[in-house]
């Protein structure tokens, strides 16, 4: 049976990339608008499991399930997901107005190019519209990359490091629009190293060691840490 | 993501020109070396005209995914909701597209060149060049995005390519040559037969097959 209250369900998988074992057998239930924090040391298997969860990679045994419908060759459900990734994933050659407009239309968004004026006034980047990726701060690109991740207007947000390479400015203003996100009800998946951020962030954390879950903290546990 | 993919080509001119400055080199070189009277000529050159085709079209197929890699990009294309084959379509339109260009510069080159009347008759010329270009295209696009996941992809994409695209250039060739010397007889339409049957057999299968091959 499934649950749509179940944003994101992970039902015991495995991931090897040729003899190594990234994840093992992780069982992993995230509810329809809760965070969650995934945290563990590098090689840990965090980046590996978010993108499973986002359905880049296929586990080589195990189930990846979005409110209730299973992941595997279903591309019109990747609707649901929007992603922050390590890297940009922005085209150097293309404006920013640009790249939203092509994700826009990549997601079927009935205005493309009035989506994409309205996200980038959200992230603050309007002035900045016909300018290319490359010549934009980390921050900047990281905040087009967000709204990116944001076009389609998805349910459930997976986020690997978004804090990474930001300014003091830059990563306030972040935490405070994820924390509005947080706040509309969306389902969030961080990977974060930051403590204070986690604590800000997230409802349970989850600790990835050697590609096993070995610990779930709930908010109690978080308030713990700090 | 055909007009995305044009776009930035047109901004960055990071593929069409070398290979339309290596197809116009390798042209040269062969109208150079190949001194032969025209008769011998008309037997060779539309395997130098296919071949120059061939190797200078392999840098714009080997850019088809590179590009989108390099840019951190590629997992972004997969995670929207589009099927790989509508992400193997808009690709094989941009190389088909590519390839087409690289053909307008080549076959008036060669013409040039040769002294040979390839543009005599230009309509089978047209379908020749269509049948192959799209051929050599659908094979050259699945294999760009299976070499594209490994580190060395300019190295390994010819090397891919060739063996599976050697019929097709082989019956492009032949039906070139016997287009030049204005044979359009049974034998020109097998060969023309042999290109299509190729280019069906080519599409099909890299649809088919393309979602594997972009798997991690």
């Amino acid at each position: 049976m499934t649950d749509p209250r179940i944003a994101i369900e992970v039902r015991r998988v495995t991931k090897r990339f040729g003899r190594r074992l990234v994840l093992d057998e992780i069982d992993l239930e995230v509810a329809a608008g809760e965070s969650i924090v995934l945290t563990g040391s590098n090689g840990a298997g965090k980046t590996t499991l978010l993108r499973a969860m986002a359905a880049l990679i296929r586990p080589n045994s195990g189930d990846i399930l979005w409110f209730g419908e299973k992941t595997s060759g279903q591309h019109e459900s990747r609707r649901l997901i929007g992603m922050v990734a390590h890297e940009n994933r922005l085209y150097p050659h293309l404006t920013l107005r640009e790249n939203l407009v092509f994700a826009a239309r990549m997601c079927d968004v009935v205005h493309p190019q009035h989506c994409a004026d309205s996200l980038l006034e959200t992230v603050g980047l309007l002035a900045h519209g016909d300018r290319t990726p490359p010549v934009l701060s980390k921050g900047m690109r990281q905040r087009l990359s967000l709204a990116r991740a944001l076009i389609h207007d998805p349910p459930i947000l997976l986020l690997d490091e978004p804090f990474e390479g930001l300014d003091a400015d830059a990563e306030q203003w972040l935490s405070g629009l994820l924390q509005d996100l947080r706040q509309q009800g969306r389902t969030l998946c961080f990977v974060l190293h930051d403590e204070a951020k986690t604590r800000l962030l997230a409802d349970r954390v989850l600790h990835l060691h050697q590609g096993r879950l070995l610990q779930v903290a709930g908010q109690a546990a978080v308030a713990h840490v700090a | 993501m055909v007009s995305k993919d044009l776009l930035s080509e047109c901004r960055s001119l990071r593929v069409w020109p070398a290979m339309l400055l290596l197809g116009v080199v390798v042209a040269m070189m062969f109208a150079m070396q190949a001194d032969l009277p025209p008769q011998q000529l008309r037997q060779i050159v539309g395997g130098l005209l296919w071949l120059t085709i061939f190797f200078a079209g392999t840098l714009a197929l080997d850019r088809s995914f590179a590009a989108e890699r390099e840019d951190g990009c590629w997992e972004g294309l997969l995670s929207y909701p589009v099927s790989p084959t509508c992400v193997y379509l808009a690709k094989l339109t941009v190389n088909v597209v590519a390839l087409a260009a690289l053909e307008c510069v080549l076959i008036p080159l060669f013409a040039i060149l040769t002294d040979l009347p390839l543009l005599a008759h230009p309509g089978p010329i047209i379908i020749v060049a269509i049948l192959g270009n799209l051929g050599i295209a659908a094979v050259g696009t699945l294999l760009s995005a299976v070499a594209s996941t490994g580190k060395q992809s300019s190295y390994l994409l010819p090397l891919l390519v060739l063996p599976m695209v050697i019929p097709l250039v082989l019956g492009a060739a032949e039906a070139t040559r016997l287009a030049v010397e204005h044979d359009f007889g049974p034998s020109w339409w097998r060969w023309v037969e042999l290109l299509g049957a190729f280019a069906i057999i080519f599409v099909t299968a890299s649809i088919a097959l393309f979602e594997f091959a972009v798997e991690e």
